[in-house]
């Protein structure tokens, strides 16, 4: 038994550990629609396109509050850099859409996707 | 993201990985090190402490090298172990610097050794004068082993024929006021018998000890908390703070 768990709980431990290094793919794929990135992005992509810009306000900060939520999960398994790039992003797209500049909006939602794309991994 | 907090989380995962993979690698002390598994110490030190700190990339790649240093460094170990071919090569062999009392220079140029690195080698054994070295070997390890010339050794009991007893090692029986019982039950003695013996030494709690050995012969040491002393030694060389 002794014997079993001195190489069990090193073992287990590894385990762990290379689970929370790893977990940041798994973890950042939405539960729901609270945390569901991918599908904001693409809304808000949809809704800046037809230029809604009212709904694009409140969009791009349910955005936000979403972001907020999935940074805690992968903070522990992603670059920190990716996870700055991308709240940047986030930054520079409100402002564009507070200026209802079109052509900004988009190109930060998809440098934004690419960010969400490239964390974890 | 909180900064501190992941730096915490990865200071966990690289501080036991590297328990873990240390304990696996093996036992060997600093001193039996060779210059190799001294270097291959710092790099999966530096590894680890990049796992650490460096939130800049992800924890992953460092633990990847962390263990693939680990894995190699465990892997030339049974190498070695099993070929000693391959051990001559990866982790050298011993030089005779010094033979029959004549320095070998080319045996020192070849290792790297000046004459004044091997004669502090030699006064760190505590032999000053060259003549009474026999044979002197530079090991793999670094450390200089010597014979000295028959007539500088120490005096033996064997030299003079005289039978000595082997003394053995002590065990501890109380540590910090604590009583091992098992040790007590290995030396084939009962409690009874210890307290017996403190009593005799004007101590009637185990919590006065602090340490309490005992020889094969049955010879008990004892040292007590309180030490009695009017005022201990002060081998300090000038006054510090405490």
């Amino acid at each position: 038994m002794r014997k079993f768990m001195v190489i069990a709980i090193p073992l287990f431990s590894l385990l762990i550990f290379v689970g929370i290094m790893l977990s940041g793919d798994f973890l950042k794929k939405p539960l729901g629609n609270y945390d569901d990135i991918p599908g904001s992005i693409n809304e808000l992509i949809q809704t800046v396109q037809s230029e809604k810009w009212d709904e694009a306000g409140i969009k791009v900060k349910e955005l936000n509050a979403k972001w907020k939520r999935i940074v805690n999960r992968v903070q522990f398994s992603s670059e920190r850099d990716e996870i700055n790039f991308f709240s940047m992003s986030l930054a520079r797209l409100e402002g564009a859409i507070l200026v209802k500049d079109k052509i900004n909006a988009v190109m930060e939602l998809k440098e934004a996707y690419e960010h969400w794309d490239q964390l974890g991994q | 993201m909180n900064e501190g907090l992941v730096v915490l989380v990865r200071s966990i995962i690289a501080f036991f990985s590297l328990l873990i993979f240390t304990r696996i690698i093996g036992k060997e002390q600093i001193s039996q090190l060779t210059f190799f598994d001294y270097v291959l110490g710092i790099t999966i030190g530096s590894i680890a402490a990049s796992l650490t700190t460096d939130l800049s990339s992800r924890a992953w790649p460092h633990w990847v090298g962390l263990i693939t240093w680990a894995a190699l460094g465990f892997l030339m170990e049974i190498i070695t172990l099993k070929w000693r071919y391959a051990a001559k090569v990866l982790e050298g062999e011993p030089d005779i610097v010094i033979m029959n009392g004549k320095i070998l220079e080319k045996t020192l140029k070849k290792s790297k050794y000046r004459v004044s690195d091997i004669l502090e080698l030699l006064r760190n054994q505590g032999i000053f004068d060259l003549n009474e070295v026999n044979y002197a070997i530079m090991e793999s390890n670094g450390r200089l082993s010597v014979l000295k010339k028959p007539e500088h050794q120490p005096l033996t009991p064997n030299d003079m024929n005289i039978q000595v007893k082997d003394k053995g090692i002590s065990t501890e029986l109380i540590y910090d006021g604590i009583l091992f019982t098992e040790n007590l039950k290995q030396v084939g003695k009962d409690e009874s018998w210890l307290m017996d013996q403190l009593k005799s030494q004007g101590i009637n709690n185990i919590s006065e000890v602090f340490l309490a050995t005992i020889n094969p012969e049955g010879n008990l040491y004892i040292d007590k908390y309180d030490d009695h002393l009017q005022k201990a030694i002060d081998i300090g060389d000038y006054k510090g703070p405490f």
